[in-house]
């Protein structure tokens, strides 16, 4: 018994180490331990060994059923190892670039007009919407401009038909025409008609003058305007939003002046400067960012708001200079050639 | 506007203020200084006149001269070297003697150059900063005295400031206006001109053979008319301070009236105008309406029709005046001109904008009265009119003043108190000071009565030419002006809670660029008009013709855009064009799009994809297909709350505009709210376009009204933890049927077979078969079930009856052959 269990191990240590797959392992296995197996064969003439030698040979066979099952574990470990190892291919080279496609970008006026309404939210403005085509109305008339402003001409203004009907822009007069809005101070108007003060807006959104295209000039381009409504805003609430915003964007020693200046739907009006240092191709120490003022009563009037009540101020500029200003961009073409390699330098 | 400091100086004393201080005070009054001039030269101490005597060579240099230079008893004769080519013994010249710092800090010392003495320098106009470049030296005509101080020769040096005056302010479109703003904020008194005509004081005779009478019959748009008659007059060059004044502003001086003229426009803001009265016929001026096919010949020199309705001043005959605007070649004044009529006038800004635009003609005068002139100033620009005139040109008022028009009442107040004000501010101005800006200003406080808490309650006189101030805010502004808008105190923004959330287009944009960014696509901004024949491939004519402006300023913008996808394509090209790698872009952004015959802005997001992307890559990726578009339709269609795998979709219609038929597909319908586009750009219209490569593409475009920001919050759905079940079955159907429709006929039988004694969790398609061994126009399509029970594990068994019984049904009741 001792040499047939003897030469069982010796012969399966031979074939277990040459077998490489696992169908070859299960047949193997089979061979040694399954029911028609060399070692169950082994096993079952145990019946037939004397009881007084069974204690031994009984040590015997359990000695090479481990070793067996030993063999056939480091067999099948093995093949499992080149099974894996098949999976691989040769090392990569790690220097090698992917080729996967780039992140995407977002567009730099995305960027700015994300970041500034980030900080308007922060000091509770929320971000409105209108209607790119608006109405006179809305324009010009409910921002105190009068019918025979420059700014409402033709040479100016784009205007669409006498005859054009579009379905979802409201109408305040069934005479007046349509237009493309040369500012978004339309969306305030809208915005105080829907609802009661107070207010505390931020408009983005895309405008257009009839205007040549050059460097600094687009047919259309984007402003951002700020409304707040409430009672007993000051000049120097208006201030100092500006002077946040600012600080904000560029820098604690950022400092922003107010110049006088004229619009037709603010009383007193501003310009404003700015002043920073780091600003890309900048060499000047002030530079105009945009205009504000405080509400005109005529504007409240108009809209239903008692100006008796009611105060407020206003303060608008131009996203495209401000990302120059930000991005030192030279050319406001840039903005709308989508060159790939102008898009990719803000992400 | 150009404002000269010199001219400034005659109303105000401005003598040792910086001319930046000046500068900083016309911006910070509201006015921005766009350019700030240097003319005239500068203080020029120690250059005298010089003559040089004689002009030797320089021994050991041939470019220069050792000259001779007499300057003067006093300095006497020096000895100077010389570089210059362009004198000769005998001219008079500019000397800097030694001591002279030149502009530049351009010090003359005793010298020696190449081995010559030199005591002084002869000076170029360049040297002397009275001019960009010269060539040589200054030679000074008409042989000034020898010795005298060269600034006493050259014209005065100025500093004009070229301001823009806003809108608002026209009365700022003078010297005296701005004039009365300095006075105002550097606390300096204003002296107006000195008027000493008076009508009383005309004691000549009437000459009515020249002038007898003036006729209004325009008085809509000419609501006041005065003129006059000066005979005797010379017409001459203007004296020098005048000549010099207007030069400084751009103003090339012509003879003293036309100066004249000029000169008290830009004094007082108020046009005048000056004609010959002998070119003109009759005796009789009109201000009337031109009548049709009338012409007149500007002072420019051009011909122009004049159409009914535009204002004329004229004679018996013809138009000599487009009131406002300009004046006749023909009656306008000339080197023998002896008598004149003198024209001051006020012609409605309206009608004076109107002819100005229509004959495309503009002018300082037509600028000022569009702007608005104040006219109850107009008498007195009048009589300082003639009395510049008759000072400087000479003659006598023959006549009476003709002024026809009535009197336009002038009377305005306004009743305002520091406490108003202040609270307007949010911070404090002492009450004097306002009272002291008030005063400067000439608002006359006319009536001053306490109040409660707000501080004296003062009604002000507006004056006439501030027509801009009206109610008690539009004082604020003038406090806060001359206060100084730099001395705002600081403060933090109080914010109350957020009472809103962004607008639902706002997070639209938001979602849809976050998540095609994590795409890998890059944004875009193309501009919303378009040339007419990019976007005829987008929509049918008539929507074209309903798309395009009114007015549109160039060609290749006339058309409100109505999809967002011709201008990717347009990126993209410029991409290729340039050789830079494009491939992923897409863009948010309104479009115009038609709706039950009616125009409608839309929100919309679109993207495209192309195949040639210009990149080459060591290891190729996937490329997109119409399943691509679809998905990433399928995100911008969620970021609007819409489903669109749900959502019946189909291939596009012909005409399929821009698409190409078969292998694109849309859904929605903008009459019902929305409409989505995706798929694979027509092969043809890319190729016209010069565009290398399939496009694949997707357009999603809803009204602004259907978006609704965030939804509602979503509930938690209980999933069973016990394992599924999975059977697979292929379907042998016809080409045309679409698997969305076998799809849901399967879940339909699938879901009956289970009739709830468990769950049916998912048909899905996960093989698409066409070819060998399927019939010919056949396909197949493999679905896998999945089977799931909320409680137990199924059974082979019972699964194995439903999917029998799926079978059977399937056999029974449709078309589709199963395929074994």
């Amino acid at each position: 018994m001792q040499d047939q269990l003897s030469a069982l191990l010796a012969k399966a240590g031979t074939e277990l180490s040459a077998l490489a797959t696992r169908p070859e392992f299960e047949a193997a296995k089979a061979r040694y331990v399954g029911p028609n197996g060399a070692l169950t064969a082994l096993m079952k003439q145990m019946g037939s060994v004397p009881k007084e030698q069974k204690p031994v040979v009984g040590k015997l066979v359990n000695e090479a059923k481990t070793q067996l099952q030993a063999q056939l574990d480091a067999a099948l470990g093995r093949i499992e190892a080149a099974e894996l190892a098949a999976q691989l291919g040769p090392a990569v080279d790690p220097t090698l670039p992917s080729p996967d496609r780039l992140p995407g970008t977002h567009h730099p006026l995305t960027l700015v007009r994300e970041e500034m309404t980030r900080i308007l939210r922060k000091v509770g403005f929320t971000v409105v919407e209108g209607p790119e085509v608006e109405t006179e109305y809305y324009c010009f008339d409910a921002l105190n401009t009068p019918a025979d402003h420059p700014a409402r001409d033709a040479q100016d203004t784009f205007y669409l038909p006498a005859a054009a009907r579009v379905g979802n822009v409201s109408k305040k007069n069934p005479d007046e025409k349509y237009l493309l809005r040369t500012h978004t101070s339309s969306v305030q108007i809208r915005t105080m008609l829907k609802g009661e003060p107070p207010i505390r807006i931020v408009s983005p959104g895309r405008v257009y003058r009839r205007d040549t295209t050059d460097a600094t000039h687009s047919a259309n381009f984007h402003q951002l305007e700020c409304l707040y409504v409430d009672k007993n805003v000051t000049v120097r609430d208006l201030k100092a939003l500006l002077d946040y915003i600012f600080a904000s964007l560029l820098g604690k020693d950022t400092k922003t002046r107010f110049r006088p200046h004229y619009f037709g739907y603010t009383e007193p009006s501003f310009e404003v400067d700015l002043s920073a240092r780091h600003l890309p191709k900048v060499n000047k120490e002030w530079i105009e960012i945009g205009g504000c003022g405080m509400v005109d009563p005529v504007v409240f009037k108009d809209v239903g708001y008692d100006p008796e009540v009611w105060s407020g101020y206003a303060f608008g500029m131009g996203l495209e200079r401000l990302a120059m200003l930000l991005y030192g961009i030279d050319d406001i073409r840039y903005f709308y050639q989508n060159d790939i390699r102008f898009l990719r330098q803000f992400a | 506007m150009k404002i000269s400091r010199n001219w400034l100086q005659a109303y105000v004393d401005l003598a040792g203020i910086a001319d930046a201080d000046i500068s900083r005070a016309i911006t910070f009054l509201g006015f921005e200084v766009e350019q700030v001039i240097r003319t005239g030269a500068p203080q020029l101490d120690n250059v005298f006149v010089g003559e040089v005597l004689v002009r030797n060579k320089h021994p050991n240099a041939d470019k220069l001269s050792v000259c001779q230079v007499d300057v003067g008893p006093v300095h006497g004769v020096k000895t100077i070297v010389c570089g210059a080519q362009n004198y000769k013994a005998g001219d008079r010249v500019p000397v800097a003697l030694v001591g002279a710092v030149l502009p530049g800090n351009f010090v003359i010392k005793e010298s020696k150059i190449r081995g010559e003495a030199s005591s002084g320098m002869m000076c170029s106009a360049k040297e002397l900063a009275i001019a960009e470049d010269a060539a040589g030296l200054l030679i000074l005509d008409g042989r000034p005295e020898l010795g005298a101080p060269i600034n006493a020769i050259l014209p005065p040096g100025d500093v004009v400031f070229d301001i823009e005056i806003t809108p608002n302010r026209p009365d700022c479109l003078s010297h005296l206006g701005v004039a009365r703003e300095l006075s105002a904020w550097f606390k300096k008194d204003l002296a107006y001109p000195a008027v000493s005509f008076t009508p009383a004081a005309v004691s000549a005779a009437p000459r009515t053979d020249l002038l007898k009478s003036v006729r209004v019959e325009a008085t809509e748009d000419c609501p006041l008319y005065t003129a006059t008659v000066v005979t005797g007059v010379t017409i001459a060059p203007s004296p020098d301070w005048l000549q010099q004044r207007l030069a400084a502003v751009g103003l090339r001086p012509i003879n003293n009236v036309v100066d004249i003229g000029n000169y008290v426009m830009l004094e007082y803001g108020q046009p005048v105008h000056a004609f010959d009265a002998r070119k003109l016929a009759g005796a009789e001026i009109v201000v009337r309406h031109a009548v049709a096919d009338e012409k007149i010949t500007t002072l420019d020199a051009k011909e122009r029709a004049l159409t009914a309705g535009m204002l004329v001043i004229a004679d018996a005959q013809k138009p000599v005046v487009v009131a406002g605007i300009m004046g006749a070649e023909n009656a306008g004044v000339s080197a023998g001109t002896t008598d004149l009529i003198l024209e001051v006038a006020f012609f409605k800004r309206q009608s004076v904008r109107a002819t100005s635009k229509r004959l495309g003609l503009s002018s300082d005068s037509s600028y000022r009265y569009e702007r608005g002139v104040d006219v109850h100033s107009l008498d007195e620009a009048l009589h300082r009119f003639i009395d510049l005139i008759l000072a400087h040109a000479g003659g006598q008022v023959a006549g009476p003043i003709h002024r026809v028009g009535g009197d336009i009442p002038w009377q305005r107040e306004i009743t305002v108190t520091p406490g108003y004000i202040n609270q307007k501010l949010g911070f404090d101005i002492p009450a004097a000071d306002m009272k002291a800006a008030f005063e400067a200003l000439e608002l006359a406080i006319v009536r001053e009565a306490p109040t409660e808490n707000q501080g004296p309650s003062w009604t002000l006189a507006v004056p006439s030419w501030r027509d801009d101030l009206d109610r008690p805010i539009d004082l604020v502004e003038e406090v806060m002006r001359l206060h100084g808008t730099e001395k705002i105190p600081a403060a933090v923004v109080t914010a109350p809670g957020l009472v809103g959330n962004d607008d639902p287009i706002v997070l639209f944009n938001r979602q849809v660029a976050d998540a095609l960014v994590g795409q890998g696509f890059n944004e875009c901004v193309n501009y919303t008009l378009r040339a007419g024949k990019e976007i005829a491939a987008w929509a049918p004519a008539a929507v074209v013709a309903d798309l395009a402006l009114a007015n549109p300023f160039v060609e290749d913008q006339s058309h409100l855009r109505p999809t967002l996808v011709s201008g990717l394509l347009e990126s993209l090209k410029l991409n290729q064009s340039r050789g830079v790698a494009a491939s992923h872009l897409f863009e948010t952004g309104r479009v115009f799009v038609e709706r039950n015959g009616q125009l409608v802005e839309c929100v919309a997001a679109a993207f495209i994809i192309a195949e040639a992307s210009g990149e080459r890559t060591w290891r190729t990726r996937e490329p997109a297909d119409f399943y691509t578009a679809k998905r990433h339709t399928e995100t911008i269609a969620a970021a609007a709350g819409i489903e669109l795998g749900r959502q019946p979709t189909a291939l596009v219609a012909a005409p399929a505009l821009g698409w190409q038929e078969g292998q694109a597909a849309a859904a929605g319908d903008i009459k019902h709210g929305w409409t989505a586009t995706f798929g694979l750009l027509d092969l043809a219209h890319l190729k016209s376009l010069g565009i290398a490569g399939k496009v694949y593409a997707g357009f999603f475009a809803i009204l602004p009204e259907r978006l609704t920001g965030e939804g509602t919050r979503r509930r938690y759905q209980p999933f069973s933890l016990q394992p599924a079940a999975l059977r697979d079955l292929a379907l042998v159907v016809d080409n045309a049927v679409s698997a969305a429709e076998v799809q849901k006929t399967l879940a339909k039988i699938a879901r009956a077979a289970v009739n709830n004694a468990f769950a049916l969790e998912a048909v899905n398609v996960f093989d698409v078969y066409q070819g060998k061994g399927l019939p010919e126009g056949a396909k197949s399509l493999a679905f896998s079930l999945v089977f799931r029970s909320a409680e137990r594990t199924l059974t082979d068994d019972e699964v194995n009856a439903v999917f029998t019984k799926i079978q059977d049904e399937l056999v029974k009741t449709t078309p589709y052959q199963i395929r074994k």
